[in-house]
């Protein structure tokens, strides 16, 4: 067969074939060397590298503090929540969650009612990742590689393409899936996310319990919901705490995190709970994990236990609270049948002790319509007692005296002759309710003219009336007025230990109209909030000093069971300053505040005249514009009327402000201010002899 | 007495030493296949798949050793025509039997089974390639440039055929397996040096140039040839996988953890600590080098290499030309399997899919090397006969 070229070729195929085993042999020396390099001479690095481990830790959540009352009554608790949770580990894939979150479905109970249609999309798009490749064109996909394409666009392509049919199957046949999917895909590496917290019946924990093992991530806790004994009272002012989901808030999640929070850790979201965060916070009960590079752990290296947050005690007490809502809910309600009140909607009560500045309530009430059932409801405004401002009208007047003796421009027992003043120019007269002739100070207060205010004004700023003459007055007059009822807490933070006390507003002063400094001295030129009004009766009512209001009265330990724990911090009344007045002087308004309520001819004097508990105070009736939600009726003149006052007159122990703002249209109206002031001081002290004789 | 020396004959005849070999390979692959089967969440048993995919590799084998050479030669257009009519049918299937997997449409998909037409048509390219250097040395008795480059063109053709198909899918890694394949074979074919040389030359040029323009003007290539950049990640994240965050730069970074912390002696069966994608397939190797070190990696190399050797030896000795082309077709497939796949598991060679033989698990792949084993089987099987009828 092979004769010629046989020889030639039987031996050229030995040769190649022993050339193509020595390339063989070449590669596997290539194999064996590199093998070499890497274990032998590199190996120790790899392996100390590998060896080299991650602390983690994991925190679990603990109860938030609870919140009493000044009596020990406990407003705002805990209730515990059965919670199943999902820890991902730092590789845990989407396959794996889906795997579980399919296991997990067949045993519990998921409420879908919330699944948006984005998170369907996310679920396909993680269950079916090959598909969901496809959705995309491959021009996108090198765009994408060459940072043409946004991920986030890209992905927005394939959300808009994955074709309904497909998101009705997962809805009618996966939704509880999907539900838990997105659960576990919100949660972070090595932080227990909640998967369910809200109706997990014992049964299901229990279940879940046993079957633990082959449900990777999942674990059984115990979370918190807030819950409130006293339900709606107070509710504003105690202000809300994020849900998990929420987690930190956006805007200080930088802050938070610098404090150790995780990022869906529940917070203080506002008032409140808000101030007081990090005393209500707890300590978390951590658990430390040792975690090799590639991100398993290792081993679980200790566990610090937690610690509930701590308890807050209010200075509030919770049933004057409850009875002061009722008392101006029913006012309201009162009113607001006499259709010449249309614009009334709302009324605020501050209640404070004027010595130490405990807030023993702070209730405000608002009257609307509810856009789904049309009908009337009264809902809680509490907050609006020191984020809301109103003109005060004549229940400043005892810091219009102050001012005048404080200047100079009055005396104590200093005559002036209330008669209506007119001025060039202007030809409506400024005048009192009624013309008063020659009367002193404490009348003045007790009958509450405008005139004696608004010579007292105008003496202040260097000016004299002439009738028919100009009005000419010292234009610095306005900061010397404001800068005094500035001492009163009048214009300024009351120091308030709640986030977001607003200051009111201060009227913008022209010359041309020097006018407006007779209306600042009778509270109808600068708004004040209620707070603030609480705040001014009280420095006068002790005497002088400007006292800081307090919600807070105690921080304690957390106790175990319903009663409080050891007293940790007490808060110390603050005087933040004292008014310039001589002791006499602030005798001498005491005096004619206590004539107001308690002698003859007093504007309260019809209501309070009988009181057993001896107030003294200062009525107001703001002529005012409507500024409410009624957009219609917006720049309508109305009547605030308000009422600041103490009790008993001697050595005050309670101080109140009532403020009704556009309570009526008419010149005269109602006294909603002065009834419910004394249902309020009616309440308080049955209260406290109730409490007295317990 | 003629049947009693046949029968004494069998025994010798059956490559046991190959098939101690095979065994060892196996037995890697089983204790590799465990551990990835203990780290990770899967819940097929791939041990008991891989056990049966062992089995029917075997009864393959067997069935394919029954064939001589003259069987072959005739069923190679046969084998051949439906190795492309298989991959022809792959593109055009419908998702319900050819799922694609990563993006890749490779597999059939049957009745749980995956079938994967490539690593089939390898040993049937093989054998026609074999078939075509024996049938063109028949007919020119002489050699002359001419008719070396006629031989070359054939075999270029016959490789391109089934590469085009193949590329469609895509699958890069066995491509070059195809390629690797004529290579090895066309050096056998006895073509004269006078052509090998230059087109070796070019061969080793023009990569060389690639190799450049990727690494300094990739811009060029994706201009002039229309190449997608990020058909280049691989070869960046093999260059530098810890500054290239891509897949491929991490599996790479990971491989090398894995198998260079094994040290000399391994941290022992299961006692693996990184973990890999596709560990119990492609990335078998990586497993192997973490658990029994330098000295379980080199005996897998070194049971390969002798694997190799006694092929080589086979080619050797036999008297039939085809049977030796088929060993190097086949010596040449085995040798860049390994290379490539133990290759890129140390970072020698860049990250393509493709599996180590006999270890990875996988049906396909097994069997497309029981195959290869089985044709080895049959030149022994058959040699003895061919060598008493010459004789006598």
């Amino acid at each position: 067969m092979n004769k010629k070229k046989g020889s030639n070729k039987t031996l050229t195929l030995p040769i190649r074939i022993n050339i193509v085993f020595f390339a063989v042999f070449f590669i596997f020396a290539i194999l064996i060397i590199q093998l070499a390099l890497l274990q032998i001479v590199d190996g120790r690095k790899f392996a100390m590298e590998l060896s080299r481990t991650n602390e983690v830790v994991v925190e679990n959540s603990v109860p938030r503090g609870k919140i009493f009352d000044r009596f020990g009554k406990n407003i705002v608790d805990n209730e515990p929540v059965y919670a199943i949770t999902y820890t991902k580990q730092q590789r845990t894939t989407n396959e794996e969650m889906l795997k579980t979150a399919k296991k997990l479905a067949d045993i519990i109970e998921m409420d879908t009612s919330k699944v948006r249609e984005r998170n369907i999309e996310d679920y396909w798009l993680a269950k079916y990742p090959k598909k969901a490749a496809k959705l995309l064109t491959k021009e996108e996909l090198i765009k994408i590689d060459e940072d043409l394409l946004t991920n986030q666009l890209a992905e927005a392509y394939q959300r808009e393409r994955i074709p309904k049919s497909e998101i009705e199957k997962i809805r009618s046949n996966e939704l509880e899936i999907c539900t838990i999917f997105n659960a576990f895909k919100n949660g972070y590496a090595l932080s227990p996310q909640i998967v369910k917290n809200s109706g997990v019946t014992f049964e299901e924990l229990s279940i879940v319990n046993e079957h633990l093992a082959e449900l990777p991530g999942i674990n059984t806790t115990t979370d918190w919901n807030r819950v409130y004994p006293f339900d709606k009272t107070l509710k504003s002012v105690l202000g809300k705490v994020t849900t998990t989901t929420e987690g930190l808030p956006k805007e200080k999640a930088d802050y938070y995190r610098s404090l150790g929070y995780s990022r869906n850790d529940r917070v203080g979201k506002s008032f409140l709970e808000l101030q007081y965060e990090n005393i209500l916070r707890g300590e978390k009960e951590k658990t430390i994990n040792v975690t090799d590079k590639a991100g398993n752990i290792i081993q679980t290296q200790e566990t610090i236990p937690g610690k509930r947050g701590k308890d807050l005690v209010l200075t509030v007490d919770v049933e004057l609270q409850q009875a002061v809502e009722q008392i101006v809910t029913e006012e309201l309600l009162k009113q607001k049948q006499n259709p010449k009140n249309s614009l009334l909607d709302r009324a605020f009560v501050v209640l404070m002790n004027p010595n130490t500045g405990e807030i023993l309530t702070l209730a405000g009430k608002q009257y609307q319509i509810n856009p789904d059932t049309k009908q009337p409801e009264i809902n809680d405004m509490a907050l609006g007692t020191f984020t809301t401002s109103y003109n005060m009208g004549s229940a400043v007047k005892g810091a219009t005296v102050l001012t005048g003796y404080d200047t100079g421009a009055i005396a104590p027992r200093q005559h002036q002759y209330d008669t209506p003043l007119f001025f060039k120019g202007t030809a409506k007269p400024k005048k009192s309710w009624e013309r008063m002739g020659d009367i002193d100070d404490l009348y003045a207060l007790k009958r509450s003219s405008n005139v004696y205010m608004f010579l007292t004004a105008i003496a202040i700023g260097g000016g004299k009336y002439v009738e028919n003459g100009p009005l000419d007055i010292n234009p610095d007059a306005f900061r010397i007025m404001r800068n005094h009822y500035n001492q009163f807490g009048l214009g300024v933070r009351t120091g308030i230990d709640l986030p977001g006390e607003q200051i009111g507003y201060k009227g913008i002063v022209n010359m041309k109209e020097p006018g407006t400094l007779l209306d600042l001295a009778i509270g109808q030129f600068d708004t004040y909030t209620t707070l603030q009004l609480c705040q001014y009766i009280s420095t006068i009512g002790n005497g002088g000093k400007r006292i800081q209001p307090h919600i807070l009265k105690e921080i304690r330990e957390p106790e175990a069971n319903e009663k409080l724990g050891p007293l940790l911090t007490q808060v110390k009344p603050t005087v933040l300053n004292k008014i310039h007045n001589t002791d006499e002087q602030i005798a001498r308004v005491q005096e004619g505040l206590r004539q107001v309520t308690q002698e003859p001819r007093g504007t309260a004097v019809g209501t309070f005249g009988s009181a057993p508990y001896k107030p003294a105070g200062k009525t107001g009736t703001a002529e005012s514009f409507y500024d409410g939600p009624n957009k219609e009726m917006k720049m309508e003149p109305t009547m605030n009327i308000t009422f600041a006052s103490y009790a008993p007159n001697v050595n005050p122990e309670i101080a109140m402000s009532v403020v009704v703002p556009w309570a009526y249209q008419d010149d005269k109206g109602h006294h909603m201010n002065l009834e419910i002031a004394k249902r309020v001081y009616d309440t308080y002290f049955a209260l406290k002899a109730q409490r007295g004789i317990q | 007495m003629s049947e009693n020396i046949d029968e004494m004959n069998v025994g010798s005849k059956i490559a046991f030493g190959q098939m101690a070999l095979v065994f060892l390979l196996g037995t890697f692959s089983f204790m590799a296949i465990y551990s990835a089967q203990q780290a990770s969440k899967y819940s097929d048993n791939f041990i008991l798949k891989q056990s049966i995919f062992y089995i029917i590799g075997f009864i393959i084998a067997f069935i394919v050793m029954q064939f001589d050479s003259e069987r072959l030669k005739k069923a190679c257009w046969y084998l051949y025509g439906f190795g492309i009519f298989l991959l022809a049918l792959l593109l055009i299937a419908p998702d319900s039997i050819a799922k694609p997997i990563n993006g890749a449409k490779c597999w059939f998909r049957i009745a749980g089974i995956s079938l994967q037409p490539s690593e089939f048509m390898k040993i049937f390219l093989i054998i026609t390639l074999a078939h075509i250097i024996q049938q063109h040395h028949t007919k020119f008795e002489v050699r002359t440039l001419k008719t070396d480059l006629v031989l070359l063109g054939k075999l270029i053709g016959l490789t391109l055929i089934p590469i085009a198909f193949i590329m469609q899918q895509p699958d890069l890694g066995t491509s070059i397996v195809f390629i690797a394949i004529l290579i090895g074979m066309t050096f056998i074919s006895g073509i004269t040096y006078r052509l090998l040389l230059p087109i070796i030359a070019i061969g080793t040029g023009l990569i060389g140039l690639i190799f450049y323009y990727v690494l300094q003007a990739p811009e060029v290539l994706e201009k002039y040839l229309g190449v997608d950049p990020y058909q280049f990640n691989r070869i960046y994240s093999w260059l530098d996988p810890y500054n290239y965050p891509s897949d491929s730069g991490y599996q790479l970074v990971r491989s090398l953890m894995a198998i260079g912390s094994g040290e000399i002696s391994g941290k022992g069966m299961s006692g693996r600590q990184v973990f890999l994608p596709e560990a119990h397939s492609d990335f078998v190797f990586s497993i192997i080098g973490e658990e029994f070190g330098f000295i379980g990696a080199s005996i897998v190399v070194i049971l390969f290499f002798l694997l190799i050797y006694s092929w080589t030896r086979i080619a050797l000795e036999t008297k039939n030309e085809f049977n030796a082309y088929i060993c190097v077709g086949v010596i040449s497939m085995m040798t860049f399997h390994v290379f490539q796949n133990i290759g890129m598991t140390i970072g020698v060679l860049p990250i393509t899919g493709i599996p180590l033989p006999f270890v990875s698990y996988g049906g396909s792949s097994l069997w497309g090397s029981m195959m290869a084993l089985g044709l080895i089987f049959s030149i022994r099987y058959h040699h003895r006969v061919y060598m008493f009828s010459t004789r006598a």
